[in-house]
């Protein structure tokens, strides 16, 4: 034993204890000095002593002496073993020779000497896969794992295992998601697994593509190709709308890698969803297929509605009706008045007059098609458009568009239209006995119908409502008509027997209106009188037109999907709105969501109310790659749409990146060892600069021992003993 | 309940509905008995205090003719005689105010009314049939828009406006007296709701009981009253179509009719 070895802990402030022990050998001396008379010198020497040493053993309790025992030890390194399983650690490696993920599986459990065996020897070795989100795997899960997860976050795994291991080693082809800032919690080694100079692919990389898009307006869509191994090469690319091809460009290779970026413009015709794909084919000796075509959701709206509002003669219900559609910016209005018939006489030369022909081939053969809406108004169209005009307006609403009937005392008479077109389209039906009233005023009274439907429904208030288009004034003219059963009558008159005032339709794609009067400009003008403004009328041509159009913002409820296209096992949320007139009590009950899969089954989804009244947030899991459908119920209508999810290798760049494994173990303070016959010695030899050792520190107090103690009593009772035989005591 | 009321028939009102009714029974047509027996115009003539309210009374039934052979406009040859105080006013196509001596202001609840009219739609032609400029009638009905719509102020209408070519490309406005060789407006964004005129159109289209104009056009003599009605007939077409002609369709066509 080593006095180094021997430490003192003292229990009371050091010069208590000197006073202390001062006291002692005081009485011990004062001892010695009345025991000499009468023992003797030796004897009362022997005596004192016996006192002094058990006195200052008993004084040395307060030092609390302890042994203090210093072993030093080596620290058996943890090492953490990340293993990439990322999608594309599932690609062919070295032409066909399995994947990366086996190369990487290889290099660990097979061979004369296993890495991860020869590892376990000096290193406390954790697993872990690196996929979605860092996981600990046991090595017998090894074999079992799949490249088939999203890129990992490897800044975030770091962050995961800070602390817990002194040393990682990375197994990955690179293309992981890496921060790139600097670490100094412990030094990563990084592996390289593949080989960029035997890879061959081309990707689309980035698509700039606008969500939305107007009807008639050119859009250009920027499209990013990344290749590899195909310097020289030309490739088309192409742009189609489902099956049908929309525009291509072809498009030349020049660096490998490199990228290219190509332009492809195109101008939509159709209103709605379009599901557009963009694809370039696959090339021969490509690793990856799938990620030569990307999918892409464009809803197409019309930049302004086109209204072509034919009238049969200029009147009060033409003007009010034309200004409050010319006052609409959203409404892009062509109209015509009959200003005269072929009965009329002109007294003047062609040049005095200001009147234009009515182009009637022009746009009832060949334009009619780019209008939403048609609106005749009081109009004897039997005067001026032949069957195939006719046909031609049949034709435009069974493909979508929107037809307003309106009336008046110029309708043609029952026989001129009942077995023409118009009639087949219209829900209604002259009632052959007046055709035209105007002997009595009338006023409107709201049908259960009418309660409902976004056109008549102005307010929320069932009771408001009703009395609302109660007190519109009265109708100085209404034409007869007779329902037919594909008409719902919004309106009706409040004679005694009630006649349809407005009536509405479905028509194929297209959606058909019949305002059974040419007073509704007494709607306007009659509330204004009242000094109660002009509101209602004009709020109900402009729900006309936007029904008439199903235009969204009058559907009962909107669907905003997510703006990035989604991807298997990703939650996909989508936001409910309902229409204003429809939110208040924002009860959830009211809303249903249905999602359907792309085989048709439906799926499980999740509804909660959102922070604003009427709004909601829908959200389901997507399991296969395709189109799934969605159907959002409510009280006051539905709405279907659709969404992409794309098969996750589409954009996947899976061309091993090397450079960002050295830039890694750059940034931590590892290492980049690629694979070679000297890998073990390396890691080894790194991991020794990274070993750590510790000195273990064993205190044994004295005081606690038991011989101390009787040492203590020893000399204390030898002296009690001396003093009884001389006759001291 | 309605204030204002049809003048007493004619012998030849009467005779013409008899016919009317007699044809109507044999034929249909775009001018039918259904459609013809509902006018969707009428002028309606403000009775006001004062002055001289009604300079012209014979004036409706030939412009209506006019109307009615020239344009597909089926127009009612009675006038209504209304006030500013008629519950009807705001259902009233065109609002017809005449006079040549100056008359009393209108009340604060006329100039209201005649302002929300105006304001929300309503179409007002008025002319002086005195013409003469800052008296009597002229005098008053400036005196009367400014209380009215003070905002605005009657404006010689441009060569270009709507007005000039609704229905006829109208070079002179005519009338029984040349005092302006143009109209007046005042307009409200794209809408003039206001038309004066002092050239006495009116005056010009009047007959009496046996189909005889009941005054002379001068200094133009019958081109003059022509023109008169020409104008008269834009002037209804407007107030039933706005500006209509100002839509881009119609611009190549007049434009070339203009030789621009």
């Amino acid at each position: 034993m080593k006095l180094d070895q021997i430490a003192v802990a003292p229990v009371f402030p050091m010069g208590i204890i000197l006073l202390l022990f001062l006291l002692g050998l005081f009485s011990s001396l004062v001892q010695y000095f009345i025991v000499r008379g009468r023992l003797g010198h030796v004897k009362a020497i022997s005596l004192s002593a016996l006192r002094l040493i058990g006195i200052s053993l008993l004084i040395s309790f307060a030092l609390n002496p302890s042994i203090v025992m210093r072993s030093e030890h080596r620290v058996t390194p943890s090492l953490a073993v990340i293993l990439d399983t990322s999608q594309s650690m599932g690609q062919s490696n070295y032409g066909g020779e399995g994947s990366r993920l086996d190369e990487a599986r290889s290099l660990l459990l097979q061979g004369p000497s296993p890495l991860l065996r020869s590892l376990s020897e000096n290193f406390e070795v954790r697993l872990y896969e690196l996929g979605d989100s860092l996981r600990a795997v046991g090595e017998e899960e090894l074999k079992g794992l799949k490249a088939s997860t999203s890129k990992g976050d490897l800044t975030r795994s770091l962050d995961q295992l800070s602390g817990k291991t002194s040393l990682g080693l990375l197994l990955s082809d690179g293309t992981m998601g890496w921060d790139g800032s600097q670490r100094t919690d412990f030094p990563l080694i990084t592996i390289p697994i593949g080989s960029l100079e035997r890879y061959k692919d081309i990707l689309i990389k980035e698509v700039k593509a606008p969500a939305l898009a107007f009807r008639g307006k050119e859009l250009t869509v920027d499209i990013t190709l990344r290749s590899y191994g195909y310097s020289g090469l030309t490739v088309p690319v192409l742009l189609k709308d489902g099956n049908r091809l929309l525009t291509a460009k072809s498009t030349r290779i020049q660096n490998s890698p490199g990228e290219t970026t190509v332009s492809l413009s195109f101008t939509p015709e159709e209103v709605g969803e379009r599901n557009l794909s963009i694809s370039v084919p696959q090339q021969f000796g490509e690793e990856l297929g799938s990620n030569n075509t990307v999918s892409l959701s464009l809803k197409v709206v019309r930049d302004k509605i086109r209204v072509l509002m034919v009238s049969g003669n200029p009147s009060m219900n033409y003007r009010f009706m034309r200004t409050a559609l010319k006052n609409d910016p959203s409404i892009d209005l062509l109209s015509f008045v009959i200003l005269r018939t072929p009965s009329d006489i002109m007294n003047v030369p062609l040049q005095e007059q200001s009147l234009i022909p009515f182009p009637v081939d022009t746009l009832f053969s060949n334009e009619l098609k780019n209008f939403d809406l048609l609106i005749f108004d009081n109009f004897r169209y039997t005067l001026f458009l032949n069957p195939l005009h006719l046909e031609s307006i049949k034709e435009f609403v069974r493909s979508g568009g929107g037809f307003a009937f309106i009336g008046g005392p110029n309708l043609p008479e029952e026989g001129r239209y009942r077995a023409t077109p118009i009639g087949e389209i219209l829900p209604l039906r002259l009632t052959g006995k007046e055709g035209y009233r105007r002997s009595s005023s009338s006023g409107v009274n709201l049908s259960r119908s009418g309660l409902t439907h976004p056109i008549t429904r102005l307010s929320s208030d069932e009771v408001d409502l009703s009395s609302f288009w109660r007190e519109m004034p009265f109708l100085d003219g209404i034409n007869l008509f007779e329902v037919k059963t594909s008409g719902s009558v919004l309106l009706e008159s409040s004679d005694e027997i009630p006649y349809p005032i407005l009536t509405v339709s479905d028509y194929r794609k297209g959606r058909v209106l019949v305002l059974a009067t040419d007073y509704s400009w007494k709607w306007y003008m009659g509330m204004v009188a009242k000094g109660k403004g002009n509101y209602g009328y004009l709020r109900f041509i402009d729900r006309m037109v936007r029904w008439l159009t199903k235009d969204p913002s009058l559907e009962p409820v909107q669907v905003t999907l997510p703006e990035k296209a989604g991807l298997i096992g990703q939650e996909m949320e989508v936001r409910i709105k309902l229409r204003e007139e429809d939110a208040t009590g924002n009860r959830r009950s009211t809303v249903s969501l249905s999602v359907f899969s792309p085989d048709g089954s439906r799926m499980m989804t999740k509804l909660k109310s959102a922070q604003r009244p009427g709004e909601f947030l829908g959200s389901f899991v997507p399991e296969k790659a395709g189109m799934y459908k969605f159907r959002v119920e409510t009280p006051a209508g539905h709405l279907e749409e659709s969404i992409i999810i794309t098969r996750s290798l589409e954009r996947l760049d899976a061309a091993p990146d090397h450079e960002k494994l050295k830039e890694i173990s750059a940034s931590t303070g590892g290492k980049y060892l690629p694979r070679g016959e000297n890998l073990l010695r390396e890691i080894e030899e790194y991991a020794k600069r990274m070993e750590t050792r510790f000195i273990e520190e064993k205190r044994f107090s004295v005081w606690t021992t038991p011989f101390v103690l009787a040492l203590v009593l020893a000399f204390l009772g030898g002296e009690w003993y001396l003093r009884r035989r001389w006759g001291l005591i | 309940m309605r204030t204002s009321s049809f003048n007493h028939c004619s012998r030849r009102d009467f005779l013409s509905l008899g016919l009317s009714l007699t044809a109507g029974l044999f034929f249909s047509g775009p001018k039918s008995l259904l459609s013809a027996s509902f006018p969707h115009f009428f002028f309606a003539q403000l009775k006001y205090r004062g002055g001289e309210w009604d300079p012209n009374a014979n004036f409706v039934e030939p412009i209506i003719e006019e109307l009615e052979l020239r344009t597909s406009i089926d127009g009612l040859k009675q006038r209504r005689v209304t006030s500013l105080s008629d519950p009807d006013l705001f259902y009233y196509p065109l609002l017809y105010m005449a006079g040549r001596y100056e008359f009393e202001p209108f009340t604060a609840q006329e100039r209201e009314t005649l302002r929300r009219f105006l304001t929300y739609g309503g179409f007002l032609f008025a002319e002086d049939t005195l013409g003469a400029k800052g008296l009597g009638f002229d005098l008053a009905f400036r005196r009367e828009m400014k209380q009215v719509l003070p905002n605005y102020e009657l404006k010689r209408l441009p060569a270009d406006h709507s007005v000039y070519q609704s229905f006829y490309m109208i070079g002179s406005i005519g009338g029984r007296q040349r005092i302006n060789p143009y109209l007046e407006g005042l307009t409200i964004d794209n809408w003039t709701p206001v038309i004066y005129s002092q050239n006495d159109l009116s005056g010009a289209w009047a007959k009496d009981r046996f189909g005889k104009w009941v005054n002379e056009c001068v200094p133009g003599g019958e081109p003059q009253r022509s023109a008169a009605f020409k104008t008269g007939i834009n002037i209804i077409v407007y107030s039933l179509t706005s500006d209509y002609k100002k839509d881009v369709i119609h611009h190549p066509f007049i434009m070339r009719r203009k030789n621009i």
